[in-house]
């Protein structure tokens, strides 16, 4: 039985949006992000041990943060106007291309993109961490063999307190939100670009939704204290439809406070970011497959 | 029962009606209104007229580019929407633009995967395509440094890459310098010995009179006239009789044989015919 799309039409039009977008020097901020890991992780020697630590993992999620939510709505935003204004839209669409293979094949572009941005982000960030780790460790050891006071238990604890906040699988787990996260900013803006009237206006509403999504407890909170039943529930759906509720990735903040993932709260940040993504998918088909070019 | 694949014709459009919605407080627009043509297999058809005179909305209609509003399109006996019907064409919009990043030979490679063509078959055809239409030399160079003339030829290239059995042609001439104008116009040519059928707009009515075999004229939407070409460019009281070396003796014996015995025939001008301003620049460019 033939599937009812084809992979390798996918895969062309996604590796040729990765081509177009790195030969846009996008990567660029990878460059800038080692330079910020590096600086961060050796700039501040008076800091304590756990100190010096915290900061280079704040530093660094910051920065990945950043990272994959500018790709996300930027060079989504982009994409769609371009190829329409180009007309390289008519050339590909005149091909046997059915309209959700071109949508589907842009969004993986985009998603390969960060993803192998961050992967190489957290490969230079984990060795950072992990030099900076062995080295605050030795500094610490030999001050306590300064003080006279390097018992085997001090030298345990040390090797606890620095432990938790080095490098850890959880970390990854932490970028791997990062790369949920920005999925579903990716499909969100990919859905506003199907029907926005100018690559600005894309931009601007995605990145409204966003921050919207990041508040979107305190939205409820403001709005549903004291409201109860059927508005609630109907205010709280529309607004779970609207904005994607973000605080579901905050593991990110645990993560960076040397707190353990639970393998089922991360499933559940992983499912919630795959229904979240292929709901925008889906609604970006429809406007899309209705589109007049 | 199903009409042998023969007499199919390459492309159907039937009471096309497409109306493009417009903002609020704005009226709709009609760009094409009850339109209907028919190109046969293996045939030369050139649509023409003014700007904006739904020429191109016809042509994304036929290629599903856009949803008729009323009436349907169909390319080789399937329906336009659907996108099978696409495997048989090969579309050169106006003015085509590629990735930038992309060079001309990677340009071809794209387009190949997408209609499915894959390893060397993909590579010996793309580099062909890239020798049949001049750009063997530039097939490593960005699409970013090419001339509007090259862009044009590459996106023929793209539309004929995969064999298709129609191609559709939307002012392939647009500013080519007539010698590469000419190129586009031989290459339509060999489409036609090949037996490709061939959809083709265009300003340029001289080269449209050199390659259609049949034309439709547009005018608000609507077919105006259609037909053979050689009847509708006749004048059918007129009669054409061209001489070589003829003396003025020759001349003025025919001149009075007109008025003693044409039996209310006229003569209506004699003089030198002219060439073209396009074959003259062609002349003297060669040299």
């Amino acid at each position: 039985m033939s599937l009812p799309f084809s992979i390798p039409r996918i895969w062309t039009l996604a590796a040729a949006t990765v081509t177009q977008l790195l030969r846009m020097k996008i990567m660029g901020f990878l460059l800038v992000f080692c330079v910020i890991v590096v600086v961060a992780g050796f700039a501040f020697p008076v800091m304590n041990p756990e100190q010096q630590l915290k900061l280079l993992k704040d530093v660094s999620f910051g920065a990945l943060q950043l990272f994959s939510m500018v790709i996300a709505i930027c060079a989504t935003a982009l994409l769609l106007p371009r190829d329409l204004e180009d007309r390289t839209l008519y050339t590909i669409l005149a091909k046997p291309v059915p309209r959700f293979e071109y949508l589907l094949g842009k969004l993986f572009g985009v998603l390969i993109l960060i993803g192998s941005g961050l992967l190489l982000m957290d490969i230079a960030f984990s060795a950072v961490l992990w030099l900076r780790e062995s080295l605050v460790l030795a500094q610490s050891v030999a001050a306590l063999q300064q003080e006279g006071t390097a018992t085997p238990e001090a030298i345990t604890q040390i090797k606890a307190i620095v432990g938790k906040q080095g490098l850890t699988w959880n970390l990854h787990l932490g970028v791997v939100a990062i790369f949920l996260k920005a999925s579903v900013i990716t499909a969100l803006t990919l859905m506003i670009s199907c029907f926005a009237s100018s690559t600005l206006f894309t931009i601007v509403i995605s990145f409204l939704i966003t921050i919207a999504g990041h508040g979107q407890g305190l939205i409820r909170d403001y709005f549903l204290s004291g409201q109860g039943g059927m508005f609630k529930m109907l205010f709280s759906a529309l607004l779970a439809i609207v904005t994607p509720d973000m605080a579901v990735f905050d593991i990110v903040d645990n993560v960076i406070n040397g707190e353990l993932v639970t393998l089922p709260s991360f499933g559940l940040m992983a499912g919630i970011a795959t229904a979240y993504a292929i709901g925008y998918s889906v609604v970006s088909h429809l406007l899309f497959v209705e589109k007049e070019l | 029962m199903s009409a042998p694949a023969s007499s199919i014709p390459a492309v159907t459009v039937e009471n096309l009606t497409k109306v493009f919605k417009a903002g609020l407080g704005q009226a709709p627009f009609t760009a094409v209104r009850d339109l209907s043509l028919q190109v046969n297999t293996g045939e030369v058809y050139g649509l023409i007229g003014p700007n904006g005179c739904g020429k191109s909305t016809t042509m994304k209609a036929i290629l599903g580019l856009v949803t008729p509003t009323r009436g349907h399109t169909s390319v080789f006996g399937k329906p336009s929407i659907e996108v099978e019907s696409r495997r048989d064409v090969g579309f050169l919009p106006e003015n085509p633009y590629f990735y930038k990043h992309l060079n001309g030979l990677e340009t071809l490679l794209f387009y190949g995967r997408l209609c499915s063509m894959k390893g060397p078959e993909l590579k010996d055809r793309a580099k062909e395509m890239l020798a049949i239409t001049g750009l063997e030399d530039a097939a490593n160079r960005r699409v970013s440094g090419y001339s509007k003339g090259m862009l044009q030829r590459l996106g023929l290239a793209q539309a004929l890459l995969h064999r298709p059995r129609l191609v559709v042609l939307d002012e392939p001439t647009a500013g080519v310098d007539p010698s590469g104008s000419r190129k586009i116009r031989d290459l339509i040519l060999g489409f036609k010995e090949q037996g490709i059928t061939v959809l083709v707009t265009s300003h340029l009515l001289e080269q449209m009179q050199e390659v259609c075999d049949r034309v439709g004229i547009m005018g608000h939407g609507q077919m105006v006239r259609e037909g053979r070409l050689d009847d509708l460019i006749a004048v059918e009281n007129e009669t054409e009789l061209v001489l070589s070396d003829a003396t003025p003796e020759l001349l003025a014996e025919i001149r009075a044989l007109v008025a003693s015995k044409g039996h209310g025939a006229k003569l209506v001008r004699t003089g030198h015919p002219r060439t073209t301003l396009e074959k003259l620049f062609l002349e003297v460019a060669d040299k």
